[in-house]
């Protein structure tokens, strides 16, 4: 096993971690000219996503170089990355159409 | 690259030999199950029930019962019915086999209205006829034919974070290794990919092309809507969130790169059959119990699921077993843990790219390799089994 987490793209402010990571571990990760490294601030189970940074909330969470959703509240670096602090832009129909939030603004599929 | 099958009057080439019993009502389920346990070398389709269904979804059925029928891994067709010139007119009996007869394949209709002796009498007939359509069809050898022979189904499941980091990119390395030599791919599930749709829409061959994916993308995503619903509370799936999927952006952007890098040269509906070769997305829900049907009478010989499954924790059974009836399932997985939870029903492990940091490439060969066996005639560890679970054709209108 080489890297515990993989970042799949130099803009993703998240990483993926492929082994169960523990609070406190050192996690080295790189991605073409990007090298860094994150320590754990929560258990990280294999298949989830740790903040590679910090992430203010309603900013947008970044893997695959793509949004793939929002913070809903600030993200510190090591953190979990999932439903508990991020919603999804996409389909939804929970949240009245004129109402101008952040997850509207991509609704049309652009970038 | 090449493959051994059986090369049909059509010209295309079948990776199994399989004479298929349709019961075209509901009535004559009966006899094609009992036909089925009798006759080695059967299987047979249960289309559901077509009363009270409007022609869109009639058609949609008529689509299933004669491009499964067409499909080459079939050799020969039975069709069961209660009249041969009653009922729907999509779904005769006389519409449906002229239709499959263009392939050039042997179609019999077993009648029950015309058989001595009820319906018992009607099952006598049928093992008789399907045992000779078994026994004439065994004669045919299979012979080498190219890799872009084959039509390949594709669809990823119990998505994960190692379904975007291994297994669909594998995928798509093969799908790309099928297009260069001249085959055909489909792939699907129009809600997941919501949130990558922009990169797809790149590929598409032209701006009709374009138009009619980003069109079917919007009409799902509008359907999600209406719900009234956070789409996160439907897909991605429990399983999905159990095992580290966020949103359904993520899910959809893991899940295209087993389309690979191809043009895609149409959009299909349910059941079409595509005009040329090449890949096409099928606008379909994602359901396994209903894409691979689907695939199957699209003209698929051979499916693909990838499996990520980081919310199973057993060996678990699979979702779905011979739902393609005449096109085997090749399971395959990027997840370790997975493939060693499932040892027995994984075809594929490509995980070796998480755990080792193998080459795609390299992995991909394998992956290319070991379908060319299974399209020679290999069986796949699900195709071992007799057991089919149950399908559902994809049908979009009202019950009336």
């Amino acid at each position: 096993m080489g890297q515990r987490i993989v970042v799949l793209h130099e803009k993703d402010n998240v990483g993926t971690a492929v082994d169960d990571i523990d609070v406190a571990d050192i996690l080295d990760y790189g991605m073409g000219e990007r090298r860094g490294s994150v320590t754990a601030a929560d258990r990280i189970p294999f298949g989830f996503k740790i903040a590679l940074v910090d992430i203010a909330n309603g900013e947008d969470i970044v893997k695959y170089g793509e949004v793939i959703g929002s913070a809903s509240r600030s993200i510190r670096a090591g953190e979990l990355v999932h439903t508990q602090n991020v919603e999804g832009g996409r389909g939804r129909g929970d949240i009245p159409a004129s109402e101008g939030t952040r997850a509207r603004r991509r609704t049309s599929g652009k970038e | 690259m090449s493959i051994l099958g059986y090369t049909r009057s059509d010209g295309r080439v079948g990776i199994r030999n399989l004479v298929l019993i349709l019961a075209i009502a509901r009535g004559p389920h009966f006899v094609a199950a009992k036909i089925c346990e009798q006759v080695r070398g059967t299987t047979y389709f249960v289309a559901g029930d077509e009363d009270g269904r409007d022609s869109d979804d009639r058609l949609t059925i008529a689509r299933v019962h004669a491009g499964l029928g067409s499909n080459p891994n079939v050799g020969a067709v039975m069709i069961v019915c209660n009249s041969r010139t009653t009922g729907y007119p999509e779904l005769r009996a006389d519409v449906l086999a002229s239709e499959i007869r263009k392939t050039g394949k042997p179609v019999e209709i077993l009648d029950l209205e015309k058989c001595d002796g009820g319906l018992y009498g009607a099952l006598g007939q049928g093992v008789r006829v399907a045992r000779r359509l078994v026994v004439q069809i065994s004669r045919q050898r299979r012979t080498s034919s190219d890799f872009g022979a084959l039509t390949i189904g594709i669809k990823c499941g119990l998505s994960d974070a190692t379904s975007g980091l291994a297994g669909n990119p594998v995928v798509g390395y093969a799908v790309d290794r099928l297009l260069d030599s001249g085959g055909t791919a489909f792939f699907s599930e129009t809600t997941e990919v919501i949130g990558a749709e922009h990169i797809l829409a790149r590929r598409c061959h032209d701006d009709t092309v374009r138009r009619a994916f980003l069109d079917a993308v919007a009409k799902t995503e509008e359907a999600a809507k209406a719900t009234g619903e956070d789409i996160r509370t439907i897909n991605p799936i429990p399983a999905n969130i159990e095992a580290g999927i966020t949103t359904l952006e993520e899910k959809s952007l893991g899940a295209v790169a087993k389309s690979g890098h191809h043009t895609i040269q149409g959009v299909l509906r349910y059941a079409e059959r595509p005009a040329s070769t090449g890949l096409f997305f099928v606008d379909s829900w994602m359901s396994s119990s209903s894409l691979f049907l689907g695939y199957a009478a699209s003209g698929a010989q051979l499916i693909i699921f990838q499996l990520g499954g980081g919310a199973l924790h057993v060996d678990a059974a699979l979702p779905s077993t011979s739902t393609g009836l005449v096109a085997p399932i090749f399971y395959a997985t990027g997840n370790p843990r997975t493939s060693r939870n499932l040892k027995d029903e994984i075809d594929f492990d490509s995980s070796s790219i998480i755990e080792h940091g193998a080459l795609l490439a390299e992995v991909g060969e394998q992956l290319v390799g070991i379908l060319s066996d299974v399209a020679s005639g290999t069986f796949t560890k699900a195709e071992a089994l007799l057991y089919q679970d149950p399908v559902d054709v994809y049908l979009k209108g009202p019950q009336l």
